[in-house]
Parts: structure tokens; sequence; C-alpha cells
């Protein structure tokens, strides 16, 4: 296959065919399969936190960044929902993995199951972009179980996209998890990637995971940190999952950082976003950024349509006059639709 | 695209000495570059509008003598500066008059939002994507001063604040500084919505609310650590209302001559407000949402159209917790301008989960569409309370008046 062809058309935002898709997930899964649950790497590399289907950062966290293979990545789940273009942005980087696999990582986020990608908008995208009667959404998520589950950088830093389990004291008990499956509701696969730090100062001695008023799921202390990370000689841990509006934060003196690489979240939150370049385990940067310029467009109701054509040309010349129902200049003009509504 | 490699290096080899400030650079250049693309395009409303602004700015930075040749930048920031000017100066006022020779009956307090050709344009105000982000939108009919602000989300330091106040966890996406405002400018009193006010009513303690696979959840716990008392086996986190109920109906100060004064009996006028007059004046906004970690959404957002004579107003909260149930909370503001008639009306409707899906068709492949529309939902929620108000001058004052 074109691994080359593919990663130039899906740079320029454009969609692969579904057999195409088919092809690199099944592919993929062949080479993940091999892969550890906690896969180890070395510095020098760059963290990526939550995407969430924002194609357009997600090439500005490579222009700013660097691009690959010269820029090593891990990124921390939550490819897809939320934002217009997940199957653009988990198509990407599916192919990135395949054409360096020891260059790019990618964990599992909360996200990357069947059950949240239907009510939170990649279910949804992908019968659009595809049609109604399309498997491209089942070859993603059959891939999503194959994703691993954290990364260990210089055998010092822990990195996962949610937080840390009650079943889970040492990281072999990781590895030792049956990961190759949807996320379930309880147990430590849950747990990796759903639960949060909690920075209680008034009980930073508590040793035990808190149950979440909600009725499922855990929050986790300092102690709880400081044990596990004694335990497995580690110093720092690296995780996402949760929005913060300076792009990243720091709990517990900075032992847990969350890492988020979504600018201005759902195209609304203005927030801003980071990358953690880490150049030895002790020295690294967070490379703050904010949305990419394209976004804009999408937001901007005033920008008419001719200068999205001017802008999205490439786009709409490919289209040999035919309309491109797909193109970012056609998924723009629809994100304006909201006008204002006669609501009672 | 060499420059854009620039900071990168500099970070990598000459270490974070701008420590990230080259990104801002590059997107205030890309800024300016658009805003002059967007003013060249003929019949771009709003372009021309900007490019007028920016000529009158730099005309007006010359005269001041201050042409400071140091960088670009501080051109393009004072072009900035000139678009979120408010444009109030007598002098452009007269030319618009001037030129459809006659007066509005409202007046935009805002320069970001399109002029009036004619009265009966529809004022959007366009989200300004600026650092920070600001915008606030305004519009004045007869007496009344109607005002939305939108900001970002709160920072970490804010956050931290609110949950020392609030002593509750803050929800996941909170526009802390967002807020709509209608003032009566002859009388003095007004009503606010604002995220503070309407999370300082939510419930503290325990809710009793779970999420749909909570029971499972905690048995399977229990099981593994051979305890068969909850307290004792599984310690809580803090107890709130993590659904973020709130029965907020907005915040009323000024005037306090006028009070709201129930009267169930009083129905919105909907032959009036289905009527298409033209729209004065629209926004639409969140004031908080949160995701319930992915156990479904709580959201609370103001919509609001100023007509000629009348405006609504719209806070709904909404609430879906997947697999358990559904709640809307609608409180709307509805003012007729020539009576001075002011009017609140509180919804409350809860279903559960079950009994909502079943009313929505299943004949499409994605029939949890339609749950995800709150007003699809409001159309079906049985009406559990209802309260309806008139503002009021109070009995005391009107004697004393008398």
């Amino acid at each position: 296959m074109e691994l080359d062809w593919c990663l130039e058309q899906l740079y320029e935002g454009k969609l692969l065919p579904a057999e195409t898709i088919r092809a690199l997930c099944f592919k993929l899964k062949e080479l993940l399969v091999r892969e550890s649950n906690v896969v180890h790497i070395s510095t020098p590399v760059t963290v990526v936190g939550d995407i969430h289907g924002q194609f357009h950062d997600l090439l500005e966290i490579f222009h700013i960044g660097g691009p690959l293979p010269s820029t090593n990545y891990v990124f921390l789940g939550d490819y897809v929902d939320r934002g217009l273009y997940s199957v653009e942005t988990i198509t990407l980087l599916i192919a990135l993995k395949l054409r360096y696999p020891s260059r790019i990582h990618l964990i599992r986020g909360n996200h990357e199951s069947r059950q949240i990608t239907q009510s939170y908008g990649f279910y949804t995208e992908c019968l659009n972009k595809f049609g109604e009667g399309s498997q491209v959404w089942q070859y993603f998520t059959d891939l999503f179980d194959y994703l691993i589950l954290a990364c260990i950088i210089d055998d010092t830093i822990f990195c996962v996209h949610g937080g840390l389990s009650p079943n889970i004291q040492t990281i072999d008990q990781i590895r030792i998890i049956d990961r190759i499956r949807e996320i379930p509701h309880d147990g430590a696969m849950a747990d990796l990637v759903w639960s949060d730090p909690e920075d209680d100062r008034n009980d930073i001695t508590s040793s035990q995971f808190k149950v979440s008023p909600r009725g499922a799921g855990y929050t986790f202390g300092k102690a709880i940190v400081d044990k596990f990370f004694s335990i497995n000689g580690v110093t720092k841990m690296l995780r996402a999952h949760q929005l913060c509006n300076e792009g990243y934060q720091d709990y517990f003196g900075g032992k847990v950082t969350t890492v988020w690489s979504a600018p201005n979240y759902c195209y609304r939150c203005g927030n801003k976003a980071s990358i953690l370049e880490l150049y030895t385990p002790t020295d690294f940067y967070f490379n703050v950024f904010d949305e990419a310029p394209e976004n804009k467009l999408l937001t901007d109701p005033m920008l008419n349509d001719k200068t999205l054509h001017s802008f999205f040309e490439e786009e709409y010349d490919t289209g040999n006059g035919q309309y491109d129902v797909f193109s970012d200049e056609h998924q723009a003009k629809h994100a304006l639709k909201r006008q204002v509504d006669y609501f009672l | 695209m060499s420059d854009k490699r620039q900071p990168q290096n500099n970070a990598k080899t000459g270490r974070p000495t701008g420590s990230g400030i080259p990104i801002i650079q590059i997107n205030q250049a890309r800024e300016m570059f658009q805003n002059t693309v967007s003013a060249r395009i003929p019949g771009n409303a709003r372009g021309r509008d900007r490019e007028t602004q920016g000529s009158v700015m730099s005309s007006a930075t010359t005269s001041r003598s201050v042409p400071n040749s140091s960088a670009s930048f501080q051109h393009s920031q004072s072009i900035k500066m000139a678009t979120n000017m408010p444009k109030t100066s007598s002098n452009s006022s007269q030319v618009h008059n001037h030129k459809h020779n006659h007066t509005h009956p409202h007046k935009s307090n805002n320069p970001n939002n399109p002029n009036c050709d004619h009265c009966g344009t529809v004022i959007v105000p366009s989200p300004v994507a600026s650092i920070p982000a600001k915008d606030d939108p305004s519009v004045t009919i007869s007496d009344w001063t109607i005002t939305t602000s939108k900001r970002p989300i709160l920072s970490s330091d804010e956050i931290d604040d609110w949950t020392e106040k609030l002593k509750l966890p803050i929800p996941e996406m909170i526009f802390g500084n967002s807020k709509v405002e209608l003032i009566n400018t002859k009388t003095n009193w007004s009503i606010q919505f604002n995220p503070f006010e309407a999370l300082s009513h939510v419930k503290l303690g325990d809710s009793g609310l779970r999420v749909s696979y909570s029971e499972k959840w905690i048995n399977s716990k229990l099981k593994t650590s051979q305890v068969t008392n909850t307290e004792e086996g599984l310690q809580f986190g803090k107890h709130w209302d993590w659904s973020y109920t709130t029965l907020y109906n907005g915040t009323v100060s000024g005037n306090s001559d006028y009070e709201f004064v129930v009267n169930n009996d009083f129905e919105l006028p909907i032959e009036k407000l289905t009527r298409r007059d033209p729209i004065l004046f629209y926004d639409d906004f969140i004031l908080f949402e949160d995701e319930l970690a992915d156990n479904g959404i709580s959201m609370l957002s103001i919509k609001l159209r100023v007509m000629a004579e009348r405006l609504l107003l719209l806070c709904r909260f909404f609430l879906r917790v997947d697999e358990v149930l559904f709640k809307v909370i609608d409180t709307r503001i509805y003012v007729e301008f020539d009576e001075d008639l002011v009017v609140r009306e509180w919804k409350y409707m809860e279903d559960d989960y079950k009994t909502v899906l079943k009313k929505c068709r299943m004949n499409s492949n994605d029939p949890k569409k339609s749950l995800r529309d709150s007003n699809w939902v409001a159309s079906v929620l049985p009406l559990k309370e209802r309260i309806c108000e008139v503002l009021t001058i109070k009995e005391e004052t009107k004697k004393t008046t008398e």
C-alpha cells in the first residue's frame, strides 16, 4: 500500500476511501498486537494530550513541535469526538503510526471506545462522511481495542490517559491486563483511562482511593501518587483527560501534570493548549499554543463564502466542478448554519 | 514556513528563552493578515468597516506623532485596539444617520457588530477571536439596555477561588465571566444571569443521584474488598449534586421599589412571539457545561432575542444522565418595552430516561441524536412545576409616591 500517498492526502485534510481505512486499521492491528500494554521509550520526546477531532490543531502541533519522523511523539489519547474532524485526525495518526512505528505512540483514551463515541459525535461523523451503511466506525473502534494503555519514558516518567487505580500497585500489573477489548465499566483498565487526581489540601495524607459522588469511578490523592512512585521508581506522571485553561496543570507540586492539546476546545472554550517537550527526564518545556487560524473560519460567521473558497483553494479546485460535500469548505459552511433563531 | 520553524529551533537549541511568545506573535501576524485580506474583499461589510477603522486609527497615531518605527507589531496592535474600540464618537453616528436620513429605534453599543444598513437588519454579535478573547455586544431600546458578555473559560486560579467559595468542584467547562444583563435605565432595575449565582444554587451534600452502572460497580468493589458495608468498604469523595441541577431564575438588583409578584394565570403571548418581527439583537451562549465524566450532559445556556417592541430571554438548564433521567429547567424573561411589562416564567420538567427514549423516533440509524437536542427533550418532558411572575411596583412605594 502506498503509505506515503495516504499521508500526503491526509496532511491536506482529505478523506481516504473506506476500503483504504479498513486496510490501514487492519495493518495497524497487526502491528499493535505485538506491542506490550506498557511501552518503554526514551527522551527526547514530545507528549501530546487530548485532540478531540480538532484536525487543524493537530497540524499546528506538528508545525510548532516539529514534523515526524524527526520528532518523537507520545499521544495520551482522546483523538476523536467533539471536534468536526475526528475521522481525519485518527486516520492521520494511524497512517503515521504505520509509517514510523517507533517514532509515535498512541495511548488509549476513554473516548477510544464504542460506547462513548456513539454519544459524543464520532459515530455520527462517520455516518455523515461515509454514508449510513458504512462500516468505517466499526473499523476504527475495532482498532481502538488494540491501542496501548501506558508509556514509560526513561524508566521514570509514567504516561497514561486518566490516572491510577486501586487495582494497580506495580507497573507489572498493567502489563498483565488483557487489553484487547472494549473499555469495561470497572477494573484497572477503566480506571487507567477514567480516574482523576484530586488536590484536596485538607486531606493530603489519605492513602485511599475515593469514589466519585457519581457512584462510579475513582479520584486519587497525593499519598497514593507517592506510594505508586516509590514502588515503581517513577518520579513524574503525565496524563490528559481534563480540560485546563492554561493548556497544562500541575498537581501535588508537579508530580502529576495534565497536558491538554485542544485549544479553544469545542471551538468555544477560549482555552490555550500545550504540548510537553521533554529533552531529558528533568529538562522540559511546555510549548503553549492557541487555536489554528483555520478554526477561526469555522467560528467567524462574518467571513463569507468567497473567503472560504480562496482559503481552501486547493480543495475547491480538485473537485473538477463537482461539489465535494466532504470538503473543509462545505463543512465550515455547515458549521456556520448557527443563525438567529425564533426560539420560544 | 521557515520562520514558523524558528521558534521551535530556538526552544530546542537555544532553550526556551522567549517562553512560547513566538507563537503568539505568529497568531497576531496571522490575524493582521486575515484582517487585511477580508477587508479587500468587495461586499464584505465587516472588512470595509475594519479597514476604515484601521485607517482612522493609523492616521490618529500619526497625528499624535508617536510613529515609532520599532516594529510592525505595534502597528498591528493598534489596529486590533481600534477594532475593539467603541465607535461612540458623535462624528461617526452623524455620518450614519445622514446616510439613511432617519433615526433608529435602537442603538448598537458595540462596534464589532455589523452596522445597521436599515431598520430590518439583524445584528448578530460576531465572536471575535482575540487574545484574550473578549466580546461585549450590547443594544439599547427605549429604556432598556441589554448586554451580553462572553469570555473564555476560567483560569486555574479563578477555578481555585470559585471552588473555595462555592465548596464544590466546578463544572468542566465554566464560562465564569460570561453573563447577560437587562437594565432599565429609567428605573435602574436590572436582572442578570451569571454562572456563579447559578452554581451557588447547586445543592451540597449527597444528591442521591447515581450513574446507571453505579450499583454494579459498587457491588463488584465490595465483593473484592470483602466488606459488606458501603460506607466502611468504600470511601466516598466529597458529596455534592454532581449533576449541577440549579433552580436559578436570575439575579435581580438595582431599584428595590419593584418586585416580582406571582401570577400563574399569566401566559406568555405566543402569537406575538411567533410573529417574524425583525430581530435586532440575538445571542446564544453557554454559562457552564459538564459531561458528567461522559455519563451525559449538564448545561446551563442563554438564548436572547430582542425585537423592536419586545424581548425574550431563555436561560435553560439541561440535564441528561444516560440511562437514568432527563431534566429541563427553563427561565424565560419577557419584556414588552412600551408597556413596561416584565414577566418571568419558570418551568421545571423531568422524566426518566426510558420513557423519553421510547418517544424518540427509532427509524434512523442514530436514534440518540434527538436525546442531545434540548428543544426536542423539553417538548416531550412532562411539566412538574410552573411559576409565572409579573414585575410590579411595591404597594408601599405606590403609597408614598401618591
